[in-house]
């Protein structure tokens, strides 16, 4: 008996030891599957090309037709199969009518001596890419005989949704070498401050097919400046989530502000009422009218947000896109207010219940001493209850805060699910991002998880994303169990 | 006083007079107000709750509950996504229950009054407080891909009993803590140990708040998508589910995750079909809850402590 005593106290302790570290274990796993984030390669993609010395200022290099696309993408992520990826570069006969003409060399990021002429490539797409900082990727330029003018552009501009100022290191294009005979200032162009533009050359003709390398020779170079990590982190921190696109972007900023918007917003309209609510509960209701409402108020929390989410959804959003849309000019109802009222609605009842607690335990002498005083029943609330309870309202008010922070189903139903940047400049364009459509982290979380690759860079940032949230809501919620405590009465 | 005038006292009494009556129009607007809106968030709940009755009961009929989905969720019922709920609930229920009572155990009757204590507190709070969707994605971690379970029953149970965990632990603690100081006083008295107290005196009288507020908070969590969504969930269910154990390592469909998932694929669910799923999501919690309380009251009734 003794030793099933002990056998039972030691099972005790372990479980309760287990149980009481689940929460340090649960962050360990979600930190180290955030560790993926940091295994990322950054790809870059510039298009560059030779343009005619009489070209006007609207020529790009995407008009041209041999412009080249330096691209050191992840993994293939260019969309191309090998067949498509192969692009000689045109003989000297191909082009004879052509004027200019920008051709990348292979093998890419190495020294100019074992570029062969015979083995000329327009870009790099088929090359395997050594998508790392650092990475440098040489250029030839050349014009065919028939082109007559006296200078030529090169111009050049970011692949299409590549932005070269969100860059974690420095890109540079410079002129590795200029073909003999002409005289031109070496130059270097720092490509993050000057993302587009063009400069002109003087003309160089390569008259055999052999020539074609002894052109002008540029470099377009990614110059690390800080490791992958810091890297990451400031790509984390920027203003733009698009993690699907060919050069990905992982700002979490957007996501996590309107979060934040979202259950301040939600969280301005629940606290007033749930605390009314429980005031009302608590200091005025008969007896044999609270016993019905508390149980009527407490049936809220047992719905699933998932089924208050198409309640907003198939209700409350078209209903409010039918009253306001008008005057807000309101695309969808699916947007942050109405994600927000449908939230509050989930708080409510959080506050109401945690506050009311609260409120009882706010010892009767104290309401006795102000009416003795002659408060009446207002006063007595409003003078001497409420302040009593001041930090009790307030951990109520942050656990539903937290509660609302991390809800998913709501959020994901009703934010509409396009991730952009609050505007914050002015009053009209700020009102204006209240009612457009949004999109949270948790949700962003939930959505996205279920088409990730396992263990990839975006599945890092989904768990990164996730770390946020757990940071965020376990400081709230360590806030209020603190204020809470402080209110601990000595009667 | 001597310089205070006759009329100088006529018109304090007048302010007075006044101030009383405003003092009483506050008072009146002030507790009027708070009934108003306590009646106004009651009414908001109970619309809630009412509109998705008035819309989902027209759906709702026995082969409705009974049937499985046909013609790519456009028609049929919802049997497969009930049976998986349940399967989803009874494995979490299997799962937390020893673990989290043994763990309010240790929280009320071992842990002591002391930093350690109040560390555990904290570290149990925050659990409570974690999002779920925390919880799906440490459960996708650790349970689908780190021990190969897969996307899985099994899987969505762990994960769930863990989302459930501090729930229990908080309600086992409580119940504990409200067995009365006398109950164990007389034990020790008859010199019982203090595993022989709490097996045999607090345990037994704790059990009924303890097992309804397991099954209160599981259904609870059986309602929630996000844990599930990552961990158990599939959209094509059949209506035919393996024998033995090998049930455990099949995905499963189930309420929440069919309304999520759905919601996903772009409303090609009807929205009979989603209001019908909706309110038998929302009976099943309640239903629970309503049991669970109704329970509490009867032992309420007749424990006389």
């Amino acid at each position: 008996m003794r030793r099933l005593g002990r056998l039972f106290d030691t099972t005790v302790y372990i479980t309760g030891i287990m149980v009481s570290v689940a929460v340090l274990v649960m962050f360990y796993y979600i930190a180290r599957e955030s560790t993926y984030a940091f295994r990322q390669t950054f790809s870059w993609g510039y298009r560059l090309a030779l343009l005619p010395g009489d070209a006007d200022s609207s020529a790009t290099p995407n008009s041209a037709p041999y412009s080249s696309l330096v691209a050191v993408n992840p993994e293939g992520a260019d969309g191309l199969d090998e067949k498509e990826e192969v692009f000689p570069a045109p003989t000297i006969q191909q082009m004879q009518d052509e004027s200019a003409l920008v051709a990348t060399a292979t093998p890419l990021a190495s020294d100019l001596s074992q570029i062969r002429a015979d083995t000329l490539y327009r870009d790099d797409w088929r090359s395997p890419k050594p998508a790392e900082e650092g990475t440098r990727v040489l250029v030839l330029g050349y014009a065919a005989p028939g082109y007559s003018l006296p200078t030529m552009y090169l111009a050049w501009e970011p692949d299409h949704s590549f932005e070269p100022r969100l860059a974690s290191y420095r890109l540079v294009l410079r002129l590795l070498r200029a073909p003999e005979g002409v005289s031109i200032q070496p130059f270097e162009i720092d490509l993050r401050k000057q993302p587009t533009g063009r400069i002109a050359l003087p003309t160089w003709v390569a008259q055999t097919d052999a020539e074609r390398t002894q052109g002008y020779v540029f470099e377009v170079a990614a110059i690390p400046q800080t490791s992958t990590f810091w890297a990451t982190l400031r790509g984390v921190l920027g203003t733009e989530w698009a993690p699907t696109l060919i050069y990905p972007r992982y700002g979490i900023l957007p996501l996590v502000l309107a979060t934040t918007l979202m259950s301040i917003l939600a969280m301005l309209i629940a606290t007033p009422l749930g605390v009314a609510t429980a005031l009302y509960l608590s200091e005025v209701a008969h007896p044999r009218v609270r016993e019905w409402l508390k149980p009527a108020l407490e049936l809220i929390a047992s719905v699933p947000s998932v089924v208050l989410g198409y309640f907003g959804l198939m209700f409350v959003a078209p209903a409010l896109q039918a009253w306001l849309g008008q005057a807000l000019g309101m695309q969808s109802g699916r947007n942050l207010l109405t994600t927000s009222i449908i939230l509050a609605v989930l708080a409510i009842p959080i506050v109401a219940s945690v506050t009311e607690d609260v409120l009882k335990a706010v010892p009767e002498s104290l309401r006795e001493s102000a009416i003795a005083l002659g408060l009446n029943h207002s006063e007595t609330l409003w003078k001497v209850v409420l302040p009593a309870a001041r930090a009790g309202v307030v951990a109520a008010v942050l656990i539903g805060a937290a509660r609302v922070y991390g809800e998913t189903m709501i959020v994901w139903i009703l934010s509409g699910g396009t991730a952009t940047m609050p505007a914050f400049h002015s009053p009209v364009a700020f009102a204006q991002s209240l009612v457009s459509s949004t999109r949270g982290v948790p949700d962003t979380i939930a959505i996205e998880m279920g088409n990730v690759t396992f263990e990839s860079v975006h599945y890092g940032h989904l768990f990164l994303l996730g770390l946020v949230l757990f940071c965020l809501t376990v400081v709230v919620n360590l806030a209020a169990l603190r204020i809470g405590r402080r209110q601990v009465w000595r009667v | 006083m001597e310089g205070v005038g006759e009329s100088t006292l006529l018109t304090l009494g007048a302010a007075r007079s006044g101030r009383r009556s405003r003092r009483m129009l506050i008072d009146l607007l002030f507790i009027g107000g708070l009934r108003a809106v306590a009646l106004l968030s009651v009414v908001t709940v109970l619309a809630i709750i009412g509109v998705i009755i008035a819309k989902g009961l027209p759906t709702i009929s026995w082969s409705f509950l009974t049937s499985p989905p046909q013609e790519g969720m456009t028609s049929g019922g919802i049997y497969p996504m009930i049976r998986g709920s349940v399967l989803l609930m009874l494995g979490t229920l299997v799962i937390v229950l020893p673990i989290g009572v043994l763990g309010g155990v240790f929280l009320a009757e071992y842990a002591g009054q002391n930093v350690f204590s109040r560390f555990i507190h904290a570290s149990v709070a925050s659990l409570a407080g974690t999002p779920s969707v925390i919880f799906g994605l440490f459960g996708l971690a650790v349970f689908v891909i780190m021990m190969q379970m897969g996307v899985s029953l099994l899987a969505g149970c762990l994960t769930l009993a863990l989302f459930t965990l501090p729930a229990v632990v908080f309600t086992t603690e409580n119940a504990i803590r409200s067995v009365p100081e006398s109950f164990i006083e007389a034990g020790m008295a008859l010199g019982l140990s203090r595993w022989q107290i709490l097996w045999k005196i607090v345990l037994p009288n704790a059990m009924p708040g303890i097992l309804t507020g397991v099954v209160l908070s599981t259904g609870r969590a059986a309602g929630e998508a996000p844990p599930i969504l990552l961990t158990a969930g599939i959209y094509y269910a059949t209506g035919s589910l393996p024998r033995g154990w090998d049930i455990l390592k099949q995905p499963v469909a189930n309420l929440p995750y069919h309304l999520a998932e759905g919601y996903r694929q772009g409303g090609v669910i009807p929205e009979a079909i989603v209001w019908g799923t909706c309110l038998t999501l929302m009976l099943f919690v309640l239903i629970i809850n309503i049991w669970a309380i109704m329970v509490r009251v009867r032992v309420r009734r007749r424990q006389r402590w």
